[in-house]
């Protein structure tokens, strides 16, 4: 690659390989920029990606192990005091796939727009005591046309049918036809409909045919937390990365830990210094820069480079880095469809492996209903929506629970009894419920005082504080979910909400807004403070909606890019 | 989407509460933290919480000296017994429940502390043994060996080491064959499971990804 200007290495240095800086790169190097993306962890390709249950899902293969890279997690202890864990010793993991494309690798592919509300919680839906609720400087209408672009750029199969809560569109359906659909799902359908809810056709950003140089979906049946080998999957790297490449603009650095941005006197950035595989301290110049390292890591890396202008780390004057830090908040439930009860031909139905459910629930993703008790305005309360999903089908984590019954160990014939009755006489149909998680004071990224990564930076030290009503909200999506399992006729339905994070689904630190006290980047997502600076995985989200992240982070790169195009 | 749920040892259900993800997270602290403590501690302070205070002096001497292989031989004899052989459902020897755990051992993923503490546990249960028998515990019977078996799960230390054997037991008897369990699917078969495709093979397991 030849950058277009000899005192710089390049046009753009983007940090981090992911939903936030994948489509910036391919954005800028199509307009003839020249790019270098840095990625910390290593460049995989399809091929590498086989249904290994190990590899995915056991041992850190996609992410860094703990105890050479730990974070340090807050959580308050019985008496509601805070205590802080190395995660080398406590087990948590807040590392979210570390290589070429980042955790969009690994994703399910559920692929939902936020709707018109998310972007004005606080004026249509009034201040929460104890939380940070804000408006976003942007509207829905600012966002819908990047939304529409993401569509046929990365494949998303579905089908649009008439829905009580569908959001604003400029294009009249899908590019690809939906997915392949699990019999189950017709059920879904039915069941929904006796209780007057409206199922959802999930879309995905999964190719149901074979496009944009990518095979199509092979339905092998392991998707979510896993790779994807035939390319279908409208990860990062698949996706935006690999047509940048084509480019010939843009260039990917594997293996290159960012230690630090460098910045002058006047406040820009000027040098992106980073670890490459051997250890080796390397630097990259460029005239703009963008991290995208996912919520934790991008708040670390400004945190930890601190300069002339930042003396408490880049672009952190207003102290607001690594605050309102975001999960998605809710919790999950299942019930068990008994192969016996359904009769020969309903079970063998339900045995089919392969299709995806592609169903959901967003009936409540406003709540207005009297009997709802939760904190604010009492009319109207932010909902979210309930995602369908059969049980996943890695088996080695369920045989792993099996041995446990009542606290106590189980082993031999017992255990085999056991184990036969777990996978032989039933499918499990799952639900998982997203709502907000309200940013509040008690859920941040800081610097470790002491623990210190391999490379000897500080790491991570991450609050997760969680306000009361999201808990309230989960339960009530909750509630209506498992009316549905019931009236499915399935067995040992229950659920939990619960407000431990669901560390694979982070957004927030660098809050975008229109007032430098209050926030990190302004509309553009640049920040307020330094000019060549820019930030855009999901950092930026100042409330996260009740949806996963990862169409919005698309779409807003997107609108970014557009913008520092000019 | 899939939430992430706890990973690996996890004691909870896939959707816990607040405070069984408190009790988790606890415990796996403590079995980090009882890892590190694990290095030089005798069989009376890890399996026996409970013996007799007149064998406690007895009991409190220094693991017997066993080779790596007397160990892997008890620890053969083990997984044996937590699962057996049967006519219609394979059991430890058929899964090949042995050389998975060789790999594991081996793997540069699996945490240091923990081959150390598999292979110490094999030596202190043939303390045990000798302690209530005076015999090994290969020498023992099925009963017999139930009884120690139950006795060690009485205590944490003990209770750590099986589930530990159980949790290599259950990734021998349904991982992948590439990585040397579960040969020819034998897991899989026995319990209708249909894996995903397309499977790893030599080149393709973890540990010669690039």
């Amino acid at each position: 690659m030849t950058a277009s200007n000899t005192d710089t290495d390049c046009d753009v240095c983007i940090v981090g390989s992911g939903a936030g800086g994948a489509p910036v790169a391919w954005r800028l190097a199509k307009a003839g920029q020249s790019v270098i993306v840095l990625e910390k962890g290593p460049w995989l390709t399809d091929q590498h990606f086989r249904k290994d249950e190990l590899a995915c899902c056991r041992r850190a293969v996609y992410t860094p192990e703990k105890r050479l890279e730990p974070h340090v997690v807050e959580d308050r202890d019985a008496d509601g005091a805070w205590v802080a864990k190395s995660t080398a010793e406590s087990g948590w993991d807040f590392w979210n796939g570390n290589l070429v494309g980042g955790s969009s690798n690994l994703m399910s592919g559920f692929f939902h727009r936020l709707k018109p509300v998310d972007f004005r919680q606080l004026d249509e839906l009034g201040p929460i005591a104890g939380a940070n609720r804000a408006n976003w400087p942007i509207s829905y209408d600012d966002l819908e046309p990047y939304y529409d672009q993401v569509e046929p750029l990365v494949g998303i199969s579905g089908a649009l049918a008439k829905h009580p809560n569908i959001e604003p569109r400029s294009s009249a359906d899908f590019p690809y036809p939906p997915t392949l659909e699990h019999p189950v799902s017709a059920w879904i359908d039915e069941a929904c409909e006796r209780l007057g809810y409206h199922a959802l056709r999930v879309p995905r950003a999964i190719l149901s045919r074979g496009a944009l140089g990518r095979r199509a979906c092979e339905y092998s049946g392991y998707c979510g937390s896993f790779g994807c080998s035939s390319g279908a999957k409208g990860g990062a790297r698949a996706a935006w990365l690999t047509p940048a490449l084509a480019t010939g603009r843009c260039a990917i650095r594997p293996r290159a830990q960012v230690l630090r941005l460098l910045s002058d006197a006047r406040g820009r950035v000027t040098t992106a210094e980073y670890a490459d595989a051997e250890g080796k301290v390397r630097q990259i110049t460029a005239k703009r820069f963008v991290v995208a390292c996912q919520a934790v890591e991008t708040s670390r890396l400004l945190l930890n480079s601190p300069g002339p202008k930042f003396p408490q780390g880049l672009a952190n004057n207003s102290g607001q880095v690594g605050r309102n830090l975001l999960f998605s908040a809710g919790g999950s439930g299942s019930g068990d469809l008994e192969y016996a009860a359904l009769g020969a031909e309903r079970a063998a139905a339900l045995k089919t492996m392969g299709p995806f459910v592609n169903r959901a629930l967003d009936d409540w993703y406003l709540i207005e209903d009297k009997g709802f008790a939760g904190a604010g305005n009492e009319r109207r309360h932010k909902g979210g929506i309930v995602e369908f999903l059969l049980a996943h089908p890695n088996p080695t984590g369920l045989a792993n629970r099996a041995k446990w019954r009542d606290g106590e160990l189980v082993w031999g014939l017992p255990l085999k009894r056991r184990l036969e009755q777990w996978f032989r006489t039933d499918r499990t149909l799952r639900f998982e419920v997203f709502c907000d998680w309200l940013p509040t004071d008690d859920c941040f990224v800081s610097l470790d005082p002491k623990v210190k990564d391999r490379w000897g930076q500080p790491v991570a030290r991450i609050r997760i504080g969680h306000h009361p009503h999201d808990l309230q909200v989960g339960r009530y999506l909750a509630d209506k979910a498992e009316r549905v399992l019931k009236e499915l006729g399935a067995a040992r339905v229950r659920s939990s909400i619960s407000g431990a994070p669901p560390p694979n689904l982070m957004a927030g630190g660098c809050r975008f807004g229109t007032d430098p006290k209050t926030s990190v980047l302004d509309a553009d997502c640049r920040a307020h403070e330094v000019e060549n600076l820019f930030v855009t995985d999901g950092s930026f989200m100042p409330t996260g909606g009740s949806v996963p992240y990862t169409w919005t982070i698309y779409a807003n790169a997107l609108r970014v890019a557009e913008g520092m195009l000019g | 989407m899939i939430r992430r749920a706890p990973p690996t040892e996890s004691l909870a259900p896939v959707a816990a509460t607040r405070a069984e993800l408190h009790a988790w997270h606890n415990a796996l602290l403590d079995r980090r933290a009882f890892l590190a403590r694990c290095a030089g501690v005798t069989v009376a302070g890890l399996f026996a919480p409970m013996l007799a205070e007149a064998t406690i002096a007895e009991a409190d001497q220094p693991a017997k000296t066993l080779s790596e292989n007397e160990r892997m031989m008890l620890i053969d004899a083990v997984q044996q017994h937590l699962f057996p052989s049967e006519s219609e459902a394979p059991g430890a020897r058929e899964i090949n429940a042995l050389p998975f755990l060789r790999f594991v051992l081996k793997d540069a993923k699996t945490d240091p502390d923990e081959p150390a503490f598999i292979l110490n546990g094999a030596g202190w249960l043939e303390d045990l043994s000798q302690q209530r028998t005076s015999q090994s515990f290969l020498a023992l019977d099925s009963a017999a060996r139930e009884s120690l078996l139950r006795e060690t799960a009485a205590s944490e230390a003990g209770e750590n080491w099986l589930s530990t054997l159980l949790l290599y037991l259950m990734e021998a008897l349904l991982t992948d064959p590439a990585y040397g369990g579960n040969p020819d699917g034998i897991g899989w078969r026995w319990l209708e499971h249909i894996p995903g495709y397309p499977r790893p093979d030599a080149a393709t397991i973890y540990p010669r990804l690039p």
